[in-house]
This record gives structure tokens, C-alpha cells and sequence, in this order.
């Protein structure tokens, strides 16, 4: 094998599949990158079984070859390379791997590509196109609702729904619900739902930041596997098998206060209140309180305290409806979906103290619907 | 939050509010002797007596048989805890359309704390306003009394009763309370009361005069404080978000018990209540207590703490009697059993999906 390619590509390509690559396996070649020549590119693969990316980067390829390589010894050493051409070279029948980049030189014991795990390939099942920033939205919405570890594997994933020409995802973690639709531009063949690892979505989402062209989503016809094809690069997952529980039923049909409110007025009151709530298990109080005069600009206050810190409120101008209300959230919960909210404005509905609060943003992007359910806290007020 | 320029605090409170609600809801009932209470034909004890029965010497806190003795034709009416909690809040709303320092005592008291709110020159219209719109918007009337501390005003309420209005000026605070009975001074129990007359101190003023260090020595750190209280110098703020310190529930048995199945029967109502309660008040304690009274009198409390909080039903029923249980003994019987928790825990992130 010789290839040359550019530092940065090489570096970005590594970036790229570095989070697939296993640690702590039974498999000690899963700690490896499988780099290929591939009809004039150069292929990079990790894999831990569950996950598989690859990634193509542009190079140039004088002899065609394969070779498994440490994958972070490898990512080390080219991330401190000067940003320059990168030359690759395998002599036949060696495991050696030289790599020269500048005036530096590396010569990387691999093992044999043989052994390393082949990506799987999806030819049979679902197919369905997306637009590439509908899906990242939808991802990042979405992903960060999910459990990170529970009892519950299904919490730890996303339910993927295509249904006509709609596309929904949904998390939960037990203690926050996300639901995102978008429309997709054309129906699905046959509607679909699976419920995808959490993990593996921001990966395609990360991965796939700052491409225009649509992603292709294939599903295999057992419902086992996911595979998201991207402009450079192939992300091929295992499905959580199991039920994802009803969320429908998990957001409320009504409310007794509604107030809109401004996310980045709100985003800022919760970052000021979550310092003094640090202490006192994250608690963060909102009081919400029609407005008097004529004009009806009520008021919304996002308060904390600690007993050893001391307290801090900031308060909102909100369009409150109904009644006077007060609900306490995990400031975590709260700034999480603020964050991705980003700005404009946002409807926040409360039914009691002990009841789930929903938001919703009031002008979402052109074809898409969000909401966001939060448990709240109990607390004594 | 400026000082206010000085203080005023009123004490309102509802006249025989349990017996007026019924008399409100049943016309029939009006005008009649009449008392709330548990079962007639038990041990119950008179809850509220309206004021045509206290003219025959029934009051609250007796033995329903004594009431019937007192005066047999008696209208008895079992309570509605319910509907007199909902009457209170519409009370309450009403104090709360004057200040927002509203310390509800109960259902049918509050302090409120009307410091900016009025004008010195304004408070006697202001009182008779409060008594005015309650009356007006829920049938109900009330005895206010007012004064520069809690302990002022709720004295001049008691002593006002009924349909009563009684405002002690800032500066009088000594001349009203010197000639009064040192028992109508809070924390003046009958022991206390026992112990300071020995010392010939039978008025609130002989008490405001007395010695700081006997009265330390003698009651602690409780001394102080009923010093203060008899010189009319507390500082006692109204707490709007008093603070509930236990959920509770009580029952004085038809006759005595001793039998297990029977006192855990009822032991699992209490614990049922309580729980109920517990979570309309959005409460959460770690600690589980039971009281029992033997059919002696004696009465004695036990207690359990735990790492978390709780506010269902079969748990504070299995804690309940399991405590219950290491105090049975052959021959012995209760006639009074409750059960209550406390030790509220602060703050507890809620689920969406409930626990499995």
C-alpha cells in the first residue's frame, strides 16, 4: 500500500470513526482502524459491534492495500503532525505501517485486517432519503433526552417513526420527554418505526455537521440494524429491540397556566439560578403571575437557593395565562432544552407543582412541531 | 424590603366555624343548639358547638355524652372536613385581598400582618371592613382583634369573641395586657400557670415585671420569651408559608381495644387518611410516629425514621403497625390510636413512568 493524503483529511477521517472504536473489548482488534484503499479514496473503519463507522477521505493512491492499526496511537501521533501531505506506506507482506508527514517518520506495528470485523451491509428493507439539516434538528432536539444508562434499554435509544411523509423522534429518560416531527419531502414506502441508540444518532448528527447533501436511512427487512449513508462516511448500528412506552400518553392534553416567554431571557435567568442552585440538588423555582395592568405583561420569575450559598431570582416579562402557578425543574432539565431551543419564544404550560410542564416553541422551523415534557421537582416552597 | 413604619397585626378569627358552616348550609339547623363531632352514640368529642349550645355550657374538646346530658334535644352533626376547608379558603382569599402576610392558624384562624398596608388613622375601618366582606361573601362572622404583636391581637380577638372587634393602639400595649390573666398569655399551659401563681404572678403585667433570671432558671430558655410576650415586645413575624411540621391522624376508639386485627383495621384507615392528606398537601416524610392512648389515659408516642420519604398508604400503614405491634401486650387496651408523618423531606425529582 502507498497513499498520500493531506494531515487535516487524515486527522478529520480519524475524528470521524475514533467514537466507534472499542474500549475495554474482548476483541482486542476492535482496537484497531481498519485503513483500506478504495477505488481512489482511502477508507477508514472502527467498529465496537454495535457501532461501525467509516469514513472516506480524498487521497492519493500510487498501490492499493489494508492494514489494521492501533486506532488511538495513530489518532495521537497524526493529530500532532504539522499540517502537511501525509504519506502512508505498507511494504508487501508487512505489518508495519510507515508513515511520514514533514520531517517526522512513524513506523506502527498493525495486525491483520483479516481478523477485523467486516462493517455489515443492509441490501434488503427500508430506504428513505432526508434532508440533511431536517435530521441533525431532529437529533438535536431530541438525543439528549435520553437515558444515558437504565435499567430500561429502550430509554437509552430514540424512536426513529417514518409515517407517510413525516419523520418523529423521541427520548425519554423518565424524567423528560422529547417528540420532534418534521415533514420529509415525500412519503416512505411501507411507515416504519425503530428504536435507534441515542449514542449512534449524535454521531450521524456530528458527523454529518456541515454536509447539504440528503441522508439515506436504511433499515434491514429483520429491524436488527440501522445504517446511515453520508457524503463521506457510513455509520451501520444495532437496533434496541423492545417497546418504547406510549409517549402520546405522557404529554398533557391541557393546562391551567401557559406563559410565553423569551428563550434567551429565560436560558439566562435559569444559568444565573442553576449556580445557586448547585448546592441544593438543582432546584430551580418558577413562579408564574398574570399581568395587572392593561397591557397584561405578567411576569415570570426563575428563582434558587441554598442554604449555605444564599438565593438569587431573576425575573421575566411572560404573557401568562390562567392562573397564578409555581412548578420547580432540575436546572439541568431546564437548561438542557433552553439550549437547544436557542431563541424566539417559548410557550412554557403547567397544570399543578407535581405535574408535568411542557414546552413548546412558538415558531418553530417551517414544517416541524416540538415538544418537550418535564418531570418536575417536589419541593417545599 | 423597607421597614415598615411600625406594625399592626390583626388576628381573625372565625366564630364557631364548623357549627356556622352547618347552620349556613342547613337553614333548618339555625338558631338551634348545635354540635360537630364524632359518633353520637361512642365516645366522640364535641369538634364545635354553636353558640346557642355553649348558652348550656357545651363547649369543644367534650365528650359528646356530656353534650347530649347538657341538653338532650341537641342538633348533632357528624363533620365535613371537605366543605369546611373549602369555606376556609374562600375566607382566606379574603384576607389575602388585604395583605399578603396571611398566617393561617388553622382553617378558622389567621394573623395578618397589615403593617404597610394601612394608615394608622384607617385601621378601625379597615377591621370592620374585613368583618363586613366576609360576612357579605360567605355568611360568616368573625372576631378580629388587632395589635403591635401576635400574642396582643390574638388576646384581644379572644377576648372580643363573639362577633367581636377589638383594636389595641400601638403605645397601650401595656395597659391592656398588665390587669389581664396571665393563662390567656400563649404558652401559659395550666402548668405554667400552677407554677407562676405559687410565685404570686397572676396577671400578664406581674409576669412582664418579673425577675429575667428566676424566669430562665424556672422555665429555660422559655423564660425569655414569656417575658417578652407579657411586655408586649415580641418580635414574632406574621410567616405566610407557615410550614406544615406533621401530618396526622387520630381516632378515640368506640371502646377500648386490645385485639390485634381490630387496632390494625383501624390503624390501616389512619394510615389510608394520612396518606391522602399527605399528598393533597404535596408532602413527603421520613419519619413515621404512632400515638396510643391505653385505656388508663397513659399515652405514649413511638417513632421510625427512614432514608426516604414517603406519602403512600401501605407503607406508613406496615411502619404503623409494626411500631403498634412491640406494644401490644395480653390484657392490655387502647382507646385512642394515631398516626402521623413528619421529618418532610425537601425536594424529590418526579418520574414520568412510575416505579416498578
Amino acid at each position: 500500500m502507498k497513499v498520500s493524503c493531506l494531515q487535516e483529511n487524515l486527522s478529520a477521517g480519524l475524528g470521524d470513526v475514533g467514537r466507534a472504536v472499542a474500549s475495554r473489548t474482548p476483541l482486542p482488534i476492535t482496537n484497531n482502524v481498519l485503513i483500506a484503499t478504495d477505488n481512489g479514496r482511502l477508507k477508514l473503519s472502527a467498529t465496537n459491534l454495535e457501532l461501525s463507522i467509516t469514513s472516506w477521505i480524498g487521497a492519493k493512491v500510487e498501490e492499493e492495500g489494508v492494514i489494521a492499526v492501533p486506532a488511538r496511537l495513530l489518532t495521537e501521533f497524526v493529530s500532532s503532525l504539522p499540517s502537511e501531505q501525509v504519506e502512508m506506506s505498507l511494504p508487501a507482506r508487512s505489518r508495519s505501517l510507515n508513515v511520514k508527514c514533514a520531517r517526522f517518520e512513524a513506523n506502527i506495528s498493525g495486525a491483520d485486517p483479516e481478523e477485523f470485523p467486516p462493517t455489515p451491509t443492509i441490501s434488503d428493507g427500508l430506504e428513505v432519503e432526508i434532508a440533511s439539516d431536517v435530521l441533525q434538528m431532529a437529533i438535536q432536539n431530541v438525543a439528549f433526552a435520553a437515558a444515558t444508562e437504565d435499567s430500561r434499554p429502550v430509554l437509552t435509544g430514540v424512536q426513529l417513526e417514518l409515517k407517510g411523509d413525516t419523520l418523529l423522534l423521541a427520548a425519554a429518560d423518565g424524567f423528560r420527554l422529547a417528540v420532534h416531527e418534521a415533514k420529509l419531502g415525500s412519503a416512505v414506502p411501507e411507515d416504519t418505526s425503530v428504536i435507534i441508540p441515542a449514542k449512534t444518532l449524535s454521531e450521524v448528527s456530528r458527523i454529518a455537521s456541515g454536509q447539504e447533501e440528503p441522508i439515506k436511512i436504511m433499515v434491514n427487512a429483520g429491524k436488527t440494524q440501522v445504517l446511515f449513508r453520508l457524503k463521506d462516511a457510513e455509520i451501520v448500528s444495532q437496533l434496541i429491540q423492545g417497546t418504547f412506552p406510549n409517549y402520546g400518553q405522557l404529554i398533557p392534553k391541557d393546562f391551567a397556566t401557559r406563559a410565553i416567554i423569551d428563550v434567551s431571557e429565560f436560558a439566562r435567568a435559569t444559568r444565573a439560578a442553576s449556580i445557586f442552585a448547585r448546592d441544593g440538588s438543582g432546584i430551580v423555582r418558577l413562579q408564574m403571575t398574570a399581568g395587572e395592568g392593561e397591557d397584561g405583561v405578567g411576569t415570570l420569575s426563575v428563582s434558587a437557593r441554598s442554604e449555605e450559598v444564599g438565593d438569587d431570582e431573576g425575573k421575566i416579562d411572560a404573557t401568562v395565562e390562567g392562573e397564578p402557578a409555581k412548578i420547580a425543574f432540575n436546572s439541568k432539565y431546564l437548561s438542557d432544552v433552553l439550549n437547544v431551543l436557542g431563541q424566539g419564544m417559548v410557550a412554557l404550560e403547567t397544570s399543578s407543582p407535581s405535574s408535568p410542564g411542557v414546552l413548546r416553541p412558538m415558531s418553530p422551523a417551517e414544517g416541524t412541531t416540538y415538544v418537550h415534557v418535564v418531570m418536575p421537582m417536589f419541593v417545599q416552597w | 424590603m423597607p421597614r415598615a413604619p411600625w406594625r399592626y397585626i390583626l388576628h381573625a378569627d372565625l366564630d364557631a366555624f364548623y357549627a356556622s358552616v352547618e347552620q349556613l348550609d342547613n337553614p333548618e339547623y339555625r338558631g338551634l343548639p348545635l354540635v360537630v363531632g364524632g359518633s353520637v352514640s361512642g365516645r366522640g368529642v364535641v369538634a364545635a358547638a354553636s353558640y346557642e349550645a355553649r348558652k348550656y355550657g357545651i363547649h369543644s374538646a367534650m365528650p359528646m355524652r356530656t353534650a347530649v346530658r347538657l341538653y338532650p334535644e341537641i342538633v348533632q352533626v357528624l363533620p365535613r372536613f371537605s366543605r369546611y376547608r373549602e369555606v376556609s379558603g374562600q375566607v382566606m382569599g379574603i384576607f389575602h385581598r388585604l395583605t399578603p402576610l396571611v398566617e393561617p392558624l388553622s382553617l378558622d384562624e389567621a394573623y395578618l400582618d397589615i403593617s404597610r398596608q394601612v394608615p394608622s388613622d384607617m385601621l378601625e375601618e379597615v377591621a370592620r371592613g374585613l368583618k363586613a366582606a366576609v360576612k357579605e361573601e360567605t355568611g360568616l362572622v368573625i372576631t378580629v382583634g388587632g395589635g403591635s404583636t401576635k400574642t396582643i391581637s390574638k388576646i384581644a380577638s379572644q377576648l372580643a369573641k363573639p362577633d367581636g372587634l377589638m383594636l389595641i393602639k400601638p403605645g397601650d400595649e401595656r395597659s391592656f395586657l398588665d390587669p389581664l390573666d396571665v393563662d390567656l398569655l400563649w404558652g401559659v399551659g395550666p402548668k405554667t400557670a400552677e407554677i407562676l401563681k405559687h410565685h404570686r404572678i397572676k396577671t400578664i403585667g406581674e409576669l412582664a415585671d418579673s425577675d429575667l433570671v428566676w424566669l430562665s432558671r424556672t422555665f429555660g430558655k422559655r423564660g425569655p420569651e414569656l417575658k417578652e410576650r407579657a411586655s408586649g415586645l415580641e418580635q414574632d413575624r406574621v410567616e405566610p408559608f407557615r410550614e406544615t411540621k406533621s401530618v396526622s391522624s387520630e381516632v378515640t376508639l368506640p371502646k377500648d381495644v386490645g385485639e390485634r386485627t381490630a387496632l390494625e383495621k383501624k390503624m390501616e384507615e389512619l394510615a389510608q387518611e394520612v396518606a391522602v392528606r399527605l399528598r393533597k398537601e404535596e408532602l413527603r416524610g421520613k419519619t413515621i410516629w404512632v400515638k396510643l392512648r391505653l385505656a388508663d389515659f397513659t399515652t405514649f408516642t413511638r417513632q421510625q425514621t427512614f432514608n426516604s420519604a414517603t406519602d403512600d398508604a401501605e407503607t406508613i400503614f406496615r411502619v404503623a403497625r409494626d411500631l403498634m405491634r412491640r406494644e401490644l401486650r395480653p390484657g392490655l387496651e387502647f382507646r385512642l390510636l394515631g398516626v402521623g408523618v413528619t421529618n418532610f423531606q425537601e425536594s424529590s425529582q418526579l418520574t414520568m413512568f412510575p416505579t416498578e
